[in-house]
């Protein structure tokens, strides 16, 4: 077995390629071969560390160093001096602390510093080493919370810092823990909702990759604070790499006594599992995946009662997102009134966007809520590919909804957008340009819709199979324009009388889109 | 009784008293206030599939639904308004987008209901007159409710093949509409778990998982999915066509000791269908295959007699009643007391089975009241029989914390029994079963045992060894081996108990070794105070015991309260059967168990249905069956249950007590004027007072045999499949002879 000592992580993005990093990566990887360091150095491509104007940058962990301007002849004394001798080469160190910044997908470029609550640790840190995580300050919120709050602190605390889940619904999470402490119970579960089905999101697959212990310690705070005794990953079968680094991380934190029996050697207990589910996207809705989650048919179940009063096994059950809990632990270390300090009023912290479609660079992005839409389009995603111009976008994932271009200076957070009949949701953000189909686009989505009902009831199964007939119609000039009110009242009905806000969403994509581009319908229809 | 708590709610601005748990349709039904729904029924969760049940609350967004929203004190509910009515057309609209509608908007509908003018003009595909529910389906009701008379869809035709390859029922899922309740009586109620959703979205369908047949899938065929079906998706293959049932009767099922009560469906000739009661206190609704789904094939069966017949050399001639009963009194006058044998079936209604005690004593001068059962069970009769009059109530098993069930299995019989067997063991009861083949409670037993009924005593012995933590005896050598941990976890639970309940099944009796069985159950009884629960074929044994329609024992005297001495013990003297003695007449009433049978002259056969066997009846004198007749049973519970006529007896048939009484009249014996059913129950009320409108159970004393009762038979009979009046049912009903030869 090899015990790398080092790991050497060189910034790859547009600015540094055309520095040479290519040159330096390749001299680096020769002279550490050369100093018979290769099997204790390793080096690592990264995206853009976000530094900008100084050539090309390494970062040598366990120590984060960071080196700028590195040149290939600068490469052989670096070698020698850090990694053989163990000496920093000051000469080369950046002196100026870097203010971690967002990395969009890699390989692209640095776009504009933003405060990093989620993804701090992501693509810094060895996601698989549990002393990297510690070494970063991780577990510091459960070790913080076990000997100096009780549930009802944590709580509090939760509740002050204004943090709404991220699953999609924006429910006040201070307040759900709340319920969940005041319910009755000698056992009580936690359950981390890592199903992500909402097509264009995959911002809790990269949490849970590159950032899981992230994720146990936010359970960890969750159950301590809700007498909790057992924790679920529920994660959706297909998020391979996730599962590994997930279950490696709960059996090392188990290893150092973070999970079990008297974690830190308190009275607190509390294990976690993670189950796979099978990929269908209701069971991202909390009483289906419960209900998956006991081994039978991904069905919604009634509410109320609510998870939190009888969830699985009929237990007091608290469900969040994956993106809710990797927010605790920095939350508590830091306090409620530094995480109020980004965001807006009603919506506090940053919010994880996946910016895809017609865009420049692709990608995972976290920005302060209420970023407008322009920006996370234009400087993010550095805007429309192709120089295109921007037509639409379809914010929050199928279930969400389509914004028009008059829209672009809409602050994106749960509140705000609600004003304007949209929704955050899971905060995807699918870029269309000029060329784009609208009638396509939501055909695309109505199809979703259809082979996602899970049957259970009578308005979603049969309204998105007559839904799909009717945008299939209306796709291929067939249609009449009265068909496009049926579609509507179809959606009007589904969302009075749907069993689970799966279906009582739909009505969301299919009246923003007529919303903003009725003429492209129109002109598909005859009268 | 503390009174339940009441909570005030208004629905449309009528002020009722719901109860606290209720939900608001269950409220708003309780009142009379008409909600539409499918998929809600009584006895089953809230499902919330169908979303006809809209309604508006102040105080709560959109449009709940009644059936999932809980009352609450000051709730006030609207199920009337416009949005609501608007609401539920479009939903219903959705719903019949993919379920075959003609029936429902033909614009000739109302002429058609009249006259049937249009009968059958349209295609198979669209439904009307082609659905096997037409005018009894909830679907058409609703439609007409909520006032649909035409669709904004066209409709669509999931072409599904119509399933028709297992007994009974034939499932069409094109006209399934997924309300699933067929899925929640058979994995709630029912506690069977064969039916479950298959496949997701618009293409979900109902069925066993991995599309295994229903057979296959361990289906009772108990029917409860086709009872719960609001559409024409599951239907009765031998009554589907019927259509709408003139006449509707209540009565209690003949077929075994449970005594269900079952709702017959009638036309003017024909029962057409037999449905559980789930309001019965009995079984609530818990029936077999046998009550479900035996009884119209039975009943109308094409082999059933119509006329009395006598055998001549050329074959059977028909006659009339007048001569046949000449020619029985011929054959009977004159004859000695052992001259001749008279069989008594214990199925019969206490009433006939009055009157056939009488006859025998009273015209014939014998004590000699042979029945199969006692053909049966030979030396073990006495002990079988305290055990079955003994029997506890079957709600004794719902708060036992042990069970153990032995030769006991209810997939297809029983069922009052197994359910509440499985309800008691997912409540947390320890169960174990004990048979010779895998039984349909061993998924929820916590220690399964199948062996050889030669081994049931052992391992009877060996539980109580364990129960007293007593040393291991050799003879258990190999049960310990095989069962030995789990076996003392078990026994540690059964002797902290003091509420353990051992189920007696069928195949105790017919195993050959049932007297070692019974001794040793008897002891769990006595010394271990576990309470019996019998369940057993014979039908109205109880009513058989008393009404003294057995040997040595008097009417009445068996029963606790009805006899002057209060002894609990009945010291009685079963008279000795001898059946290897050639007889001069054998007379069989209602019976059918030619192979114990000696050797006679003459023998006279009333019955419905023909024997199989080689000896031919010389007379034959057709019944009328209990579906044809009033009066009652005794169950194994000693509870009097009503019988009560649901259509007239077939062709010429006569009720048993009829017959014999004719006989006894021709041959001017004994006191038997009686006239109709009430004469005799009359009769029967200096026995047991207030009969028949018995509300207690009847108790029984305990018997002694004095002697040992041998019948020197020709050895044990063959295992009594289920069979009515002599005949096994699978003889007669199609369904049942499948099942019995795939499944069980
Ligand atoms: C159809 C549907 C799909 C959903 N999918 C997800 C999902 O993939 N991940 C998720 O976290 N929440 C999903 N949700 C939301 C959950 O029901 C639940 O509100 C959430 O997990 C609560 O976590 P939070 O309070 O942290 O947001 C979905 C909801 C619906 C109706
Ligand atoms: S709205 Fe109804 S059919 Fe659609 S997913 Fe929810 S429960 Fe299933
Ligand atoms: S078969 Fe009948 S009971 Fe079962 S889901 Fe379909 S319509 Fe409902
Ligand atoms: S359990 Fe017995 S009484 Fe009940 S339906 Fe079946 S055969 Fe009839």
């Amino acid at each position: 077995m090899n015990i790398v000592r080092n790991h050497v992580l060189i910034s790859i993005d547009a600015g540094t390629l055309m520095s040479g990093a290519r040159a330096v990566e390749d001299a680096l990887v020769k002279e550490i071969v050369k100093q018979g360091l290769d099997k204790e150095v390793s080096v690592l491509e990264t995206g853009s560390i976000g530094i900008t104007g100084r050539g090309v940058i390494l970062v040598v962990y366990p120590e984060g160093i960071y080196y700028a301007d590195v040149t290939p002849d600068d490469v052989p004394e670096l070698v020698e001096e850090h990694l053989l001798k163990g000496r920093p080469l000051t000469r080369l160190i950046l002196t100026e602390t870097p203010k971690r910044t967002i990395i969009t997908k890699e390989k692209t470029g640095l776009l504009k510093e933003q405060p990093r609550i989620v993804l701090k640790n992501c693509g810094f840190i060895d996601p698989e080493n549990i002393d990297e995580y510690i070494a970063a300050g991780g577990y510091e919120g459960i070790a913080k919370v076990l000997q100096t709050m009780t549930s009802e602190d944590v709580v509090a605390e939760i509740k002050s810092s204004g943090l709404l889940g991220r699953g999609g619904a924006g429910f006040p999470t201070g307040m759900k823990w709340d319920f969940a402490i005041k319910t009755p119970g000698d056992e009580k579960f936690v359950i981390c909702n890592a199903d992500e089905g909402e097509p264009g999101t995959f911002k809790d697959r990269l949490i849970l990759e590159g950032d899981p212990h992230k994720l146990i310690e936010g359970m960890l705070i969750a159950g301590y604070a809700i007498h909790g005794t057992r924790g679920f990953v529920y994660i959706r079968g297909e998020y391979s790499l996730s599962i590994e680094r997930i279950e490696k991380a709960i059996l090392d934190a188990r290893a150092y006594g973070l999970l079990g029996k008297n974690i830190l050697e308190s009275n607190f207990s509390f294990d976690i599992v993670v189950m796979k589910g099978a990929g269908a996207y209701v069971c991202g809705e909390e009483t289906a995946l419960i209900e998956s989650l006991e081994g039978k048919r991904g069905h919604p179940r009634n509410k109320p009662p609510f998870p939190i009063n009888a969830g699985l096994w009929g237990k007091p059950t608290l469900v969040n997102n994956v993106e809710t809990l990797a927010n605790i632990s920095e939350i508590i270390r830091n306090g409620a009134e530094w995480y109020k300090g980004y965001g807006t009023e009603k919506c506090s912290g940053t919010k994880v966007f996946t910016i895809l479609g017609h865009v420049a660079t692709p990608g995972l992005v976290e920005t302060e809520m209420g970023t407008t839409l322009k920006d996370i389009i234009f400087e993010y995603g550095g805007g429309i590919k192709n120089g295109k111009t921007f037509k639409g976008a379809l914010v929050g994932g199928a279930a969400g909804a389509f914004l028009g271009p008059d829209m672009l200076n809409v602050k994106m957070d749960f509140v705000n957008l609600k004003e304007y009949s949209a929704a955050l949701g899971s905060g995807a953000i699918l870029v269309m340009n000029e060329d784009t189909d609208m009638v396509d686009m939501l055909k695309s989505v109505l199809h979703f819709f259809k082979h996602e009902s899970c049957g259970h009831c009578v308005p979603c199964r049969l309204g998105t199979a007559r839904l799909v007939e009717l945008i299939d119609d209306i796709a291929a000039s067939k249609a009449k324009k009265e068909d496009i009110d049926q579609l509507l009242e179809i959606t009007r009905v589904m969302k009075d009388s749907s069993f689970c806000p799966l279906g009582q969403s739909v009505t969301l994509p299919v009246s923003s889109a007529l919303k903003y581009f009725k003429n492209e319908f129109m002109s598909r229809v005859t009268s | 009784m503390t009174k339940e708590k009441t909570i005030q709610i208004t629905i449309d601005n009528k002020t009722i008293d719901a109860r606290p748990n209720q939900t608001i349709l269950q409220a708003a039904r309780e009142y009379q206030i008409y909600i539409p729904s499918l998929c809600a029924m009584e006895h089953l969760s809230s499902y919330g599939a169908c979303r006809l049940c809209v309604v508006e609350v102040d105080g709560l967004r959109g449009f709940p639904t009644s059936c999932t929203t809980p009352v609450e004190e000051g709730m006030v509910i609207r199920t009337d308004t416009a949005e609501v009515k608007g609401l539920r057309q479009e939903v219903l609209k959705l719903l019949l987008s993919e379920h075959p509608a003609s029936c429902l908007f033909c614009t000739e509908q109302d002429e058609c209901k009249q006259y049937m003018g249009t009968i059958r003009k349209v295609g198979a595909t669209t439904g009307c007159r082609y659905c096997p529910n037409d005018h009894r389906c909830e679907l058409q009701q609703i439609a007409e409710n909520i006032g649909l008379t035409e669709t904004s869809y066209p409709v669509y035709y999931r072409n599904f093949p119509v399933e028709k390859y297992d007994p009974f029922y034939d499932r069409d899922y094109n006209l399934c509409i997924l309300c699933g309740r067929c899925v929640r009586v058979c994995n709630n109620v029912r506690l069977n778990g064969t039916l479950s959703f298959k496949q997701r979205g618009r293409v979900t369908t109902i069925g066993p998982a991995f599309d295994r047949s229903h057979i296959d899938a361990g289906c009772e065929f108990c029917g409860a999915c086709v009872t719960a079906c609001p559409t024409g998706a599951l239907s009765v293959k031998v009554s589907k066509w019927y259509g709408r049932p003139e006449g509707q009767v209540a009565t209690t099922c003949n077929y075994c000791s449970a005594g269900c009560r079952l709702i017959l469906q009638t036309t003017k000739t024909d029962v057409i269908d037999a449905l559980p009661d789930y309001d019965s206190a009995v079984e609530h609704g818990i029936i077999c295959v046998k009550g479900r789904f035996g009884i119209t094939e039975y009943v109308h069966s094409p082999l059933r007699y119509g006329t009395p017949k006598e055998m001549t050399p050329a074959g059977y001639n028909d006659i009339s009643w007048e001569e046949a009963i000449a020619k029985a009194a011929g054959k009977l006058s004159g004859l000695k007391p052992d001259d001749c044998l008279i069989v008594v079936s214990p199925q019969l209604l206490t009433e006939d089975l009055f009157v056939a005690q009488q006859f025998i004593r009273q015209v014939t001068g014998s004590e000699e009241v042979a029945s199969s059962f006692i053909f049966d069970l030979d030396g073990d009769a006495a002990s079988f029989i305290n055990l079955a009059l003994a029997s506890e109530p079957f709600e004794t098993i719902e708060k036992a914390q042990g069970i153990l069930a032995v030769g006991f299995d209810s997939t297809y019989g029983y069922s009052p029994i197994g359910v509440k067997a499985k309800q008691a063991a997912q409540a947390g009861a320890s169960l174990m079963s004990l048979n010779s083949f895998e039984s349909n409670l061993d998924l929820l037993s916590k220690i399964a045992f199948v062996v050889n009924s030669s081994r049931w005593a052992d391992v009877l012995d060996l539980t109580m060894s364990r129960m007293s933590k007593g040393k291991a005896e050799k003879r258990f050598a190999d049960l310990v081996e095989m069962w030995g941990s789990d076996l003392n976890k078990t026994c540690e639970t059964f002797s902290c108990s003091s509420h353990n309940v051992l189920i007696v099944g069928p195949g105790i009796i017919d195993s050959p070794d049932r007297g070692k069985i019974l001794r040793s159950i008897e002891r769990m009884k006595n010394e271990y105070s576990w309470k019996v629960v019998v369940a057993h074929q014979y039908t109205n044994l109880a009513g058989m015991f008393a009404m003294g329609a057995c040997p040595g024992i008097k009417p009445g005297e068996m029963i606790k309260e009805a006899s002057a001495d209060k002894a609990v013990v009945l010291k009685a003297e079963l008279i000795h059967i001898d059946l290897r003695k050639k007889r001069k007449l054998i007379y069989l009433i209602g019976d059918a168990s030619f192979d114990s049978l000696p050797e006679c002259e003459f023998l006279i056969y009333q019955n419905a249905l023909p024997p199989q066997c080689s000896r031919q009846p010389d007379l034959i004198l057709p019944v009328s069956l209990f579906t044809e007749a009033s009066g009652t049973v005794i169950s194994a519970e000693g509870r009097v249950l009503q019988v009560k006529e649901a259509v007239a007896p077939y062709m010429d048939s006569k009720p048993d007590w009829w017959i014999l009484k004719s006989i006894a009249e021709k041959m001017g014996k004994g006191k038997m004027k009686f006239n109709d059913v009430s004469s005799i129950q009359g009769e029967i009320k200096k026995i047991i007072k207030g009969f028949p409108a018995v509300k207690k159970r009847i108790e029984f004393k305990e018997i002694e045999v004095k002697g040992n009762v041998k019948t020197h038979g020709k050895g044990k009979p063959a295992a009594w499949k289920s069979s009515y009046r002599g005949i096994p049912l699978g003889e007669v009903v199609s369904g049942i002879k499948v099942i019995e030869l795939k499944g069980g």
